[in-house]
């Protein structure tokens, strides 16, 4: 019968167990969580390895501060946040990880061995991304009044923008160029249904057509954040979505623009 | 007449549920998670469509917001613990069908006109439409995220050892 190690097991140092924390909170604000749950998660290990600990959440790093006992010679790391998209499937594992050291008494080196299997963790197919989005828009269509016209065009052009940026972030294009490419993409193929008069409401088509692209998750984030007092990391959420809707905007101008249509 | 309501708030809660699957796909939310979302999502819609029907007294769309997302947020936390994920894996997706993105948009689109015309009437209508737009948004937003995130506050042991 194999044994899990725990924390009693062999005592860890400062400088690892900093090192360990700062790595897994940078992959937590990568991936989108809130700062309230990285503080929890991460000060919740560092309580179970027996190590005093402090942490620090900037919008792109990550400071984490360990001691042992007398906190006047505390050691620090800093981390750059982790690139990634939003994942909540990775958010829900490293969040299970942090109570499982928590609750088993799990010692440092098994932690950072069941950690490095989580970083493991596949995003989401991106066909049935593609799908579930394009069919997500279309519904969003119908629930700003749209026909069934209106949602095959939305759906059509979902695909299309969608695809697009996937095949752009995939090719690491910049992010902003590939909000702005895709709106106006998505944007010039709706248009059709106001060119060619197809359907009832070809002008909810159009403005349905790029809310796909509108980035509610750092919105939402940014008011979680401002609520728990983290205003920096709520200020820099809150202009980066507001840079993303600004690109998309001004894509889908473009395309309206472009096919001389009329705005408002 | 209540027949034709109850249709329409049935559809209103099938398509928002569509569309937080959808979205949550985006963010890679895990698929055990997709019911809980589109519940939560369909719940919460279905609420602010009843809330702002003129025949239930026509609330407006921001104070119908953070009642719907307040019952969103109870929804998540008491899901939570049963898909084994974070309050906010649920919430998130449930709420992006009703992020305001129409006023978003039209607020920069506003922006955007307002600098293109220089004519004091023109500019001022469409500096109304920046103002109305973006506040709107704002509000919307602000009360969505705070009715959502009360629960998350009020039952905070059972928030945060959802995925324990």
């Amino acid at each position: 019968m194999t044994r899990i190690a725990t924390s009693s097991d062999r005592e860890s140092s400062p400088a690892e167990t900093a090192a360990f924390l700062a790595d897994y909170a940078s992959w937590l604000l990568g991936c989108g969580a809130t700062c309230i749950r990285i503080e929890k998660n991460t000060l919740r290990m560092a309580r179970s390895f027996g190590i005093g600990a402090d942490i620090s959440i900037m919008p792109s790093h990550v400071y984490v501060s360990a001691w042992k006992g007398d906190d006047s010679r505390p050691q620090v790391v800093l981390r750059k946040k982790h690139r990634g998209a939003i994942n909540f499937n990775l958010n829900a594992r490293l969040s299970r990880l942090s109570w499982k050291v928590s609750d088993k008494k799990l010692d440092l080196p098994t932690a950072i061995k069941l950690f490095d299997r989580i970083k493991e963790t596949r995003p989401t197919g991106k066909w049935e991304t593609l799908f579930l989005t394009s069919l997500a828009n279309a519904s969003f269509c119908r629930l700003f009044g749209g026909d069934l016209a209106a949602m095959i065009i939305v759906f059509l052009s979902t695909v299309a923008g969608f695809r697009l940026k996937q095949i752009m972030l995939e090719d690491k294009r910049d992010v902003r160029l590939t909000f702005l490419c895709a709106s106006f993409f998505s944007a010039s193929i709706s248009a059709g249904g106001s060119i060619f008069d197809i359907g009832t409401t070809p002008e909810i088509a159009l403005g349905t057509s790029v809310l796909y692209l509108i980035p509610g998750v750092p919105y939402i984030n940014a008011v979680s954040d401002m609520l728990d007092g983290h205003y920096l990391c709520s200020f820099s959420r809150f202009a980066d979505a507001v840079v993303l809707t600004a690109c998309l905007s001004a894509g889908l101008c473009a395309g309206m623009f472009l096919l001389d249509l009329k705005w408002f | 007449m209540g027949n034709e309501i109850f249709i329409n708030i049935f559809e209103d809660g099938l398509f928002a549920a569509i569309a937080a699957i959808g979205f949550s796909s985006i963010s890679n939310t895990p698929r055990r998670a997709y019911g809980a979302c589109a519940v939560t999502a369909a719940t919460g819609h279905a609420i602010r469509y009843v809330l702002t029907l003129p025949e239930a007294g026509g609330m407006h769309i921001i104070a119908a917001s953070a009642l719907a997302a307040f019952a969103v947020g109870i929804l998540a936390v008491l899901l939570a613990s049963r898909i084994r994920c974070p309050a906010e894996v649920c919430f998130f997706p449930a709420l992006l069908p009703m992020i305001p993105g129409m006023y978003a948009y039209r607020t920069v689109e506003a922006l955007l006109l307002c600098l293109y015309h220089t004519q004091e009437e023109t500019f001022g209508h469409y500096f109304y439409l920046l103002a109305y737009n973006g506040l709107t948004c704002v509000f919307i937003i602000l009360g969505m995220v705070i009715g959502a995130t009360i629960p998350v506050f009020l039952f905070k042991k059972l928030s945060f050892t959802a995925t324990r």
